[in-house]
């Protein structure tokens, strides 16, 4: 690891990380970018691609970052076929050209599904984590050892600075969300549960059997199936009626947990989940005559990922927070993504997500090309971030997310760049005026999700 | 000179924003009311607020056609023809202009397409749809008298639909033989135009309005804008009392809006998104005379409308000699390069996922080859299984299959077109392809032409948007 990238991961324990103005980082950025591309370019072999086609020998300004900068995208760039048709070494052979570290050879023959392939890959220390699309393809983003021990450090000091609750393990930890069995989120879990978990009470997990990689992708591939016109009705009949049974076990332990949550009242709580997940639970809390003049006064809230296209009452963040008496110093918000590997917690006062100075930031133009002029004041664009931490893949990715970005010092006193609370993904931006005579199979592919 | 500088020139020479204008039942209306902006290219446009009382016609009037004959309606649909003549017609070289502002088509081949436009206004084309969708004429026109083999008597009468036509965005121009089908099934028609092209339709009604503007023709045609999903409008009038017929020429999110609002009475003929292919046999690839010819063929199918088309071949399976095979891949990126009549050389880069799958596939080079580059040109990529994306923008997959039997199990209900080389092949696979999903079987280098009268997406359209009456004195 080069000086820069040294001198600014290392303020990952500094109380002071989001005290540093912009300016007096942004030369030490570019610097710590140059380092991390020349250790890269010839290890990741899509990155030594992009550099090829772009001519990018040395990276000396911001802008010569942008063509190098992955989409979001090209981490779901794998041939479906491996999916659907069970070719671990050719998704293998994907990972490698992702990779920053060399995918050792690992027995594929009696591989029967992706989890065992994940599994297997584990053993030899890469940890592959999945987004959950939802109909498409999910991404898969491979991670090292030394991305797991970042990111339990950076989680630990993202909750605290954003909700102001110290890591004294003195909470009783609630998980109530159903969240996909990835490296990522368990190794997340574990690490906040160490750090401000009571060790006296057992961490509260719902009980429903976990969600693999290979639940999410068994949808993809049957949706597949169904467009090919080779499922049979039996295959469709199964997965609804798992689903179903799915469904039935999720809606019955949440039930477990609101129970649990009344009986654990009394204590100091650490809740954790998704809104939707959060909701629920407080509906059910609710509907057993529960609310926040039964729970303890200084309760926290560990909130992930966004509302994944959930219908929720507006309402519904102070309906949680009023539920479980979380105390409005206490209303913790991050800012992440499976693509990154450290969070940007929302500040208090100012209600702005917090830029580290290990993370480095940039606004595209909404198609991602180009790189747009920036001075001061806050400017709208597509967001794309370097994340100098990540040690397994490579550090630039161009998300999916409209941002609202601010160089300049926030209100809440913190000198960082920070971003405002608006973010949107383009995806769901598009409307719903298209019409056109040219299309896919996919629209001829009813239900599943 | 570049699809993308050819579009910024215009863009710069319009003022800010452009105004629409909509035509209510034979009336021309302006007003800058409700400001869009367009889907694909995010031009701004205003429009009029749409007065709905007066957009739908009461039903306690006749339709304005019902007592106009058949013959009549054609006649005027083909004097209307001849004045749609881009060099002459104001109304089509303003509309152009703006179509050229907010369509991804080049404006080359917009003026193209509108120029081929009169076309479907000629007295054969007209004739031949309706001969092939009716044995009889007078249906339209009189109670067709009629007896069972009971000897019981009745009367048939091919009644005039209410119908909402929304039309392709992918199409400008495309307008023209909706409005020539509305006007021949004497239907009460509202034309729902695209954020794509809200003018052409607007255009060619006024074209018509200044031949008579009391025509009952002109006075059974509407055309409006409205965002679609808006539900202050689609709720209100999409019931059975207004419409009896929505009319959907193609697929996307405004037709999942469509369907929410489906009720009895009110029914949903849609024309939907296609995907079409290729298939070649080893005679292509035998000489560089035959690779040449085949080249071309195949081009013109994969870049027609810049492969915006449903009927733009996107894959290719191709049986023969690899040498070969590798040799039409070249040919055919370097046809995919050459400005046609439906096509430019250099068109819209395809979208982002394509790129990064492409990009993928060259990095681990092996089980594919790629020709050409991200430069608008076209690209071939030649796999041994169909890629997992929808190429697009010029993007041609050519899979090398052993035999084009196998090819079969590829086509699936979203194929339409199935182009098809040697000639011969073509009566040999059309039956399996038929069952396999595939709605159209053409010679390669074909897809585009049509024979008049064929059926559109497995249907005789104007057959499907009758309201067939019966009178009984049984």
């Amino acid at each position: 690891m080069g000086g820069a990238v040294e001198r600014l991961t290392s303020l990952v324990d500094s109380p002071q990380r989001f005290a540093i103005p912009y300016a007096e980082i942004r030369q030490a950025q570019i610097e710590a970018m140059n380092e991390r591309f020349q250790e890269r370019k010839e290890r990741i072999r899509l990155l030594a691609h992009r550099a090829k086609e772009a001519g990018i020998l040395e990276i000396r300004s911001r802008e010569e970052m942008v063509p190098l900068l992955f989409p979001h995208t090209a981490y779901k760039s794998y041939p479906e076929s491996c999916l659907t048709d069970k070719k671990w070494d050719r998704l293998s052979k994907w990972l490698g050209t992702v990779s920053s570290h060399p995918i050792p050879a690992i027995e594929t023959s009696d591989i029967e599904d992706i989890d065992q392939w994940i599994s297997r890959l584990e053993a030899k220390e890469h940890y592959i984590s999945c987004s959950s699309g939802t109909t498409g393809k999910s991404a898969m983003l491979i991670a090292s050892s030394a991305d797991m021990r970042w990111s339990r450090v950076d989680t630990v000091g993202v909750f605290s600075w954003g909700s102001g609750v110290l890591p004294a393990r003195d909470r009783r930890m609630f998980g109530v969300a159903p969240i996909a069995h990835v490296p990522k989120n368990t190794n997340i879990a574990e690490a906040q549960a160490a750090a401000f978990g009571d060790p006296r009470f057992e961490r509260f997990r719902l009980p429903v059997p976990p969600i693999t990689v290979g639940q999410l992708t068994k949808m993809v591939v049957l949706r597949k199936a169904i467009a090919d016109g080779t499922a049979r009705p039996g295959d469709i009949a199964d997965f609804e009626a798992t689903s179903k049974a799915r469904q039935q076990a999720l809606d019955d332990a949440m039930s477990v947990a609101a129970d649990a949550l009344i009986a654990a009242r009394a204590d100091k709580l650490y809740v954790s989940g998704l809104w939707n997940a959060l909701y629920q639970a407080a509906k059910l809390v609710r509907e057993r005559g529960y609310s926040a003049k039964d729970f303890h006064p200084d309760n926290c809230i560990y909130v992930g990922g966004g509302l994944k296209r959930a219908l929720l009452p507006p309402d519904y963040q102070q309906f949680v927070h009023e539920t479980f008496n979380i105390p409005p110093n206490r209303n913790f918000q991050n800012y992440s993504m499976q693509e990154l590997n450290s969070g940007m917690p929302r500040c208090r006062k100012g209600g702005r997500y917090h830029v580290p100075p290990w993370m480095i930031p940039f606004l595209l133009d909404k198609e991602g090309n180009t790189l747009l002029p920036h001075v001061e004041g806050e400017i709208e664009g597509r967001a794309a971030f370097f994340d100098l931490a990540l040690d397994g893949r490579w550090n630039g990715v161009i998300t999916g997310d409209k941002i609202s970005l601010d160089f300049d010092p926030c209100a809440c006193g913190a000198k960082s760049p920070s971003i405002r609370d608006n973010i949107l993904r383009y995806a769901d931006l598009e409307g719903d005026d298209k019409i056109g005579c040219a299309g896919t199979v996919d629209a001829y592919v009813r239900g599943l999700s | 000179m570049t699809v993308i500088d050819e579009q910024a020139i215009s863009r710069e020479a319009k003022p800010q924003t452009i105004r629409v204008n909509h035509f209510i039942r034979g009336k021309l209306v302006t007003g800058d009311a409700v400001r869009h902006t367009s889907r694909d290219l995010g031009i701004d446009f205003t429009t009029p607020a749409i007065d709905l009382d007066a957009l739908i016609a009461s039903r306690a009037e006749m339709p304005p056609l019902f007592d106009v004959k058949l013959p009549e309606i054609v006649d005027f649909l083909v004097e209307v023809g001849q004045r749609l003549d881009p060099d002459h017609n104001p109304y089509l070289q303003e509309s152009l202009e703006f179509v050229a502002a907010t369509n991804p088509l080049p404006r080359r081949i917009i003026e193209n397409l509108f120029r081929r436009a009169r076309h479907f206004l000629h007295r054969d084309v007209l004739m031949a749809s309706l001969n092939a969708n009716f044995h009889d004429l007078r249906y339209f026109d009189e109670w067709v008298e009629r007896t069972d083999a009971r000897g019981q008597s009745g009367a048939i009468r091919a009644f005039p639909p209410r119908m909402i036509h929304m039309l392709a965005g992918n199409s400008p121009a495309g307008c023209i033989s909706s409005i020539a089908q509305g006007a021949m099934l004497k239907a009460i028609n509202v034309f729902k135009m695209p954020s794509s092209d809200p003018f052409s339709c607007v255009a060619v009604l006024r074209t018509m309005a200044d031949i008579d503007p009391e025509h009952p023709v002109v006075k059974s045609m509407s055309a409006v804008y409205w965002r679609g999903g808006d539900e202050r409008i689609e709720r209100t009038i999409y019931r059975p009392q207004y419409f009896s017929r929505i009319v959907a020429w193609g697929g996307g999110s405004a037709i999942d809006n469509v369907i929410r609002h489906l009720s009895p009475g009110l029914q949903l003929v849609s024309f939907d998104p296609k995907t079409s292919i290729s298939m070649i046999g080893p005679e292509a690839f035998r000489s560089d005379e035959a690779i040449a010819q085949v080249a071309e063929a195949a081009a013109e199918d994969v870049s027609t409308f810049n492969q915006e088309a449903c009927l733009a071949s996107r894959f290719l399976f191709v049986e023969g000699e690899r040498a070969g095979i590798e040799k039409f891949c070249a040919k055919l990126q370097e046809r995919l390069g050459v400005d046609r009549s439906m096509a430019s050389a250099i068109a819209l880069l395809p979208p982002a996922e394509l790129r990064e799958e492409v990009e993928m596939l060259r990095v681990m080079d092996d089980e594919a080859k790629v020709w050409g580059r991200f430069d608008g040109r076209g690209m071939v990529i030649l796999t041994d299984e169909p890629v997992g994306f929808h190429p697009s923008g010029k993007t041609a997959n050519v899979v090398h299959v052993k035999a084009l039997e196998d090819a079969i199990r590829h086509v699936n209900v979203a194929t339409q077109t199935v182009g098809i080389y040697p000639e011969e092949t073509k009566v040999k696979l059309r039956d399996r392809l038929a069952n396999a999903g595939a709605q159209r079987v053409v010679r390669l280098g074909s897809a585009s032409k049509h024979v008049g009268g064929a059926p559109h997406d497995a249907m005789f359209p104007l057959q499907r948007l009758v309201h067939w009456i019966s009178q009984e004195n049984a």
